[in-house]
């Protein structure tokens, strides 16, 4: 007797199709939704740009993130800061406007964070400071930017934009610097 | 390239269409949510983000006053520490300090003010404003005030010492009522009527443990809640393993083992009530023994001939040569003290007890020594140590209610209704008063009978001091300030008096804005006692450092030299302890004990307290009673059968644990569970052996006797798990256990398989 499965492949052909163009279709979306909404520069509520501050006016970081040498984290200024200069400079501009506002409600500013760690990793500013590591190392060209974007190190040393950080980020720049227990689980997992 | 047609091709864009959405909304769905950074508006001066801030303040769990240090971040109390710069627990805290944080975050707490709005206990209320609330109760107040019948209010706090004591003070005399009661139901009263019959002061020595080489403890469990249990265990420790390079040596007499009595080198049981016929005992053979040479060792001779060793065996059940072997060490160990309370000043004989414990210290001249007992001197500070109501001032209360002579009750922390044996029947005496009115923080069962609620700050939010008692042999200040910004709708006690204040137009007596004012003006009084290096730096450094450090001391210090006044000798004497029940009917004594975990039951709601294990039995969450494996085997019970405890005066239920450090005839059971209100943590769970308690007093003091209950115990033929974390308490020949006997020669711990204790015949 001669038996055949082509008969039956050919049934099963328009069922394998339609899996093939489901998944390629799933993949497509999702990393269509990666490549064009990465939400690593997330829209904020006041269009405040680092160009502007850090760059072209060149005000150090530490000036308006005051905590960053004495605490874990880094600090948003307060509205008062803000407002502390631009009750006179550039007062009639709109985002000026909009940041008056909140001043006059006396509501807080709602940033939405950027660059954020799991909750496990202790990582502090201060002795990153400390240890004179600039703040670019890190945060990538933030004076360059007028929103502010996820970046994180690449391997080579160079800024990698969009790429949230990984611990063997850590490490690499640990190792290269040979940090005093750089390397140890508990310097960072406590 | 395979055939479709038309029909199946659009299938495919269709379906290929919907999935590419579909992954789209994949990944959207798998995007971490969105994080904000709210910054401050104006940042504070006082805190960084992501940096602590500690504020020293005064810890308020207990009446000891320990200093506390608060680590707050993003202003928020996170850890309470003991304040290392405060004499009295000198960085220590206890568990129930480092709890106060559930103080605070308690899910329980009242919100704000608080109206009655059916009957009595009922629990229904309704949210009003304050200005409602004040508004009822100080009209109220006003118009009787006018009237003249300002006695007719009466106020019920807890212990409070310090500027909120005076206020309490000022606020009633200005209403014209004498009725301000602080109750607290662990106040020693017996030790501060024996001392102030002995030394003719009202207030209480400092016992020097740090230095003493020989404690003789008369049921005082020193190391969980005498008086203040943190210095106590400090010196404990000193004593033990400090400096010196003799070892404290300490002795534990109760009925029942105490965490003290454990930690203890020798831990005897006298009967229960005759531990001042045996420290009589022992005063006797120092006298006859010639080791006294006093001016007055003949007085002391005659006063003391009943209480020959051989007679006091007899009495209290400890050997002769326990008696006399415990004297002349009392003497050859220097130095040595001697204290007393816990059970053995709760009898109906206790001031004489505490007495009979001043008469050893006397006689082996610890009285002004260091490692014996210092004299506090006259405390300078304004603030006088308050008057606290004994258990029959209390009754008088409760009688005058029922008379309807009481008709408004203002309640501050104080939980009567809890803390009162069903006997004295206060709770149904609050339904004679009109209007019952509670600043607690807490529905606590004297709360829930209240009409009107104004609900006080806890302590971690308000401002306060503390002059802690007794002393350290010179006076000790504390400022308690807010550590964290109120939480809620409520208020701070102070700043409720004085709203009631202004609105019965008395304020110019009262004349602070708020309690921080109040404080201020009365520290400013402090400083401008000061020396002249004090009153150079001005008030505000001076003001801004007893912040900073949380304490402030000065250097006075108390009499050395003491001179007994004759008349005492003479009045020297132990009768024996009156227990309520025949001892037919109610064959067992009943010990209740306060928990190291609740103290007299304000720590119940805390559910750190409620999970930790009783550090004696590991039992945790449930009440339970102990009792002697022999008394357990006679009654054909194991751990866990529950049995009734049954007195005079009401029936209690609980789960049996053996406890092999007992007496035959005694049972004991801790006090702090069974509340019927106070929150989630604390309602239904356990029994409150106080209900049943026999309304028995020390006729001197009017103290509750609260160990003279005698009790019957009936098995119930049900059992209950109780949670522990211990297996067994036997060492089953695990070697765990190693004994060693005076001479150095080992001991096997096989066979060993209870604590040896004294037999004594029921």
């Amino acid at each position: 007797m001669n038996v055949s499965i082509v008969p039956s492949l050919k049934k099963l052909r328009p069922v394998a199709m339609l899996v093939i163009v489901v998944l390629l279709g799933l993949v497509l979306g999702y990393w269509a939704n990666a490549a064009f909404l990465p939400g690593t520069s997330p829209e904020q509520p006041i269009a405040f740009s680092h160009r502007i501050h850090a760059g072209e006016n060149e005000i150090p970081c530490m000036y308006c993130h005051t905590q960053a040498r004495l605490s874990p984290s880094a600090g948003v200024p307060s509205v008062s800061k803000c407002v502390g200069c631009h009750l006179e400079i550039a007062t009639e501009r709109p985002q000026i406007r909009r940041l008056m506002s909140y001043w006059d409600n006396q509501e807080p500013i709602p940033w939405v964070k950027v660059h954020d760690l799991p909750d496990f990793v202790h990582f502090t500013h201060k002795r990153h400071v400390l240890a004179e590591v600039e703040c670019q190392t890190c945060h990538g060209p933030v004076e360059t930017m007028d929103r502010i974007r996820l970046t994180s190190r690449a391997a080579d040393g160079t800024a990698q934009a969009n790429h949230p950080w990984e611990m063997g980020q850590c490490l690499s720049c640990h190792r290269e610097n040979e940090v005093e227990n750089g390397t140890d689980c508990w310097t960072c997992h406590k | 390239m395979p055939n479709i047609d038309r029909r199946d091709f659009l299938k495919l864009v269709g379906a290929g269409g919907v999935s590419v959405g579909a992954g789209f909304m994949l990944r959207e769905a798998n995007k971490d949510a969105t994080e904000y950074l709210i910054p401050h508006v104006v940042a504070p001066e006082d805190f960084s983000s992501g940096l602590a801030t500690w504020y020293n303040s005064v810890c308020s769990m207990c009446p000891a006053g320990c200093g506390i240090s608060v680590r707050t971040r993003e202003g928020l109390a996170k850890k309470i520490e003991g304040n290392p710069a405060h004499p009295v627990n000198q960085g220590g805290l206890c568990s129930l300090g480092q709890a106060g944080l559930q103080v605070l975050y308690n899910p329980d707490r009242l919100t704000g003010p608080l109206k009655q709005t059916s009957a009595r206990g009922s629990g229904s209320f309704e949210q009003i404003t304050w200005d409602e609330g004040l508004d009822q109760l100080g009209s109220r107040l006003d118009l009787l005030r006018a009237a003249r019948r300002g006695n007719r209010v009466a106020m019920l706090t807890q212990g409070v010492r310090g500027h909120l004591a005076q206020l309490f003070d000022n606020f009633m005399r200005q209403l014209g009522s004498q009725r301000l009661l602080h109750y607290d139901f662990n106040h020693p009263h017996t030790l501060y009527a024996a001392n102030q019959r002995f030394f003719g002061q009202d207030r209480l020595p400092y016992y020097d443990l740090h230095n003493t080489r020989m404690l003789l403890s008369f049921g005082a469990d020193y190391l969980t809640n005498w008086i203040s249990p943190v210095h106590h265990s400090l010196g404990f420790g000193e004593s033990r393993q400090g400096s010196s390079n003799e070892r404290g040596r300490f002795i534990q007499i109760e009925p029942r083992m105490s965490a003290s009595g454990a930690a203890a080198d020798e831990w005897l049981a006298a009967k229960p009530g005759t531990e001042g016929i045996l420290a009589l005992a022992l005063a006797n053979h120092i006298v006859s023994e010639g080791n006294y040479a006093g001016a007055d060792r003949a007085d002391w001779a005659v006063a003391l001939t009943d209480y020959t060793p051989a007679k006091a065996a007899e009495q209290t059940g400890i050997p002769q040569s326990t008696i006399t072997r415990l004297a002349d060490s009392f003497i050859d160990i220097q130095p040595s003290l001697a204290i007393g309370g816990g059970a053995a000043a709760n009898h109906s004989n206790g001031v004489d007890t505490l007495m009979a414990v001043n008469v050893l210290n006397y006689l082996a001249g610890n009285i002004g020594q260091e490692g014996g007992l210092l004299l506090n001197p006259e405390p300078t500070s304004v603030v006088s140590q308050q008057q606290q109501a004994s258990y029959s001032t209390l009754l008088e209360f409760a009688e005058a209610a029922r008379q309807g002579e009481i008709d408004v009750l203002i309640l501050n922390g104080s939980n009567p209704v809890f803390t009162l044996p069903q006997a004295s029947e206060f709770r149904e005496a609050l339904a004679s008063i009109p209007l019952v009115v509670s600043l607690s923080s807490f529905l606590d069962e004297t709360t829930a009978m209240a009409d009107l609620i104004l609900p006080s700050h806890t302590y971690l939010e308000s401002w306060g001091d503390d002059f802690p008692e007794p002393g350290m042999g010179f006076p000790v200040g504390a400022v308690s300030q807010p550590v964290v910004s109120p939480l809620y709708n409520t208020r701070a006690t102070g700043d409720i008096i004085l709203a009631l204040a202004r609105q019965m137009n008395v304020g110019t007596a009262l004349p602070w804005e708020n309690m921080e004012e109040c404080i201020k003006d009365g520290w400013r009084q402090i400083y401008e006692r000061g020396d002249a290096q004090t009153l150079a730096q001005g008030f505000d450094s001076f003001w801004t450092s007893v912040l900073r450090a949380g304490v402030w001391g000065e250097t006075a210090a108390g009499d050395s030299e003491f001179t007994l006044d004759r008349s005492v000798i003479s009045n020297i004497g132990v009768q024996a302890p009156e227990f309520s029940g025949s001892e037919e009917d109610f064959p067992f004594i009943l010990h209740p004990y306060l928990s190291p975990n609740f103290y007299d039951g304000r720590g119940a709601n805390l559910p750190w307290m409620q999970e930790r294990p009783d550090p004696m039995t590991s039992v945790v969450y449930g009440s339970w009673v102990e009792m002697n494996p022999s008394t357990a085997k006679e009654l054909d019970l194991i751990e866990g059968d529950l049995v009734d405890i049954q007195s005079l005066h009401g029936t209690v239920r609980a789960p049996v644990y053996l406890y092999p450090a007992i007496m035959p005839n005694v049972v004991a059971m801790p006090i702090g569970q069974g509340h019927q209100e106070f929150g989630r943590y604390a309602k239904d769970r356990g029994v409150n052996p106080i209900e049943i308690l026999s309304p028995e007093i020390e006729p001197i003091t009017g103290q509750l006797a609260s160990s003279a209950t005698r009790v019957n115990i009936v098995p119930t033929g049900r059992r209950s798990k109780l949670v522990k974390t211990s297996g067994t308490s036997r060492d089953l020949g695990r070697e765990i256990v190693q004994f060693a006997d005076v001479n150095g020669v080992e001991l096997s711990s096989a066979g060993s398989n209870s604590i040896p204790i004294t037999e004594v015949t029921a």
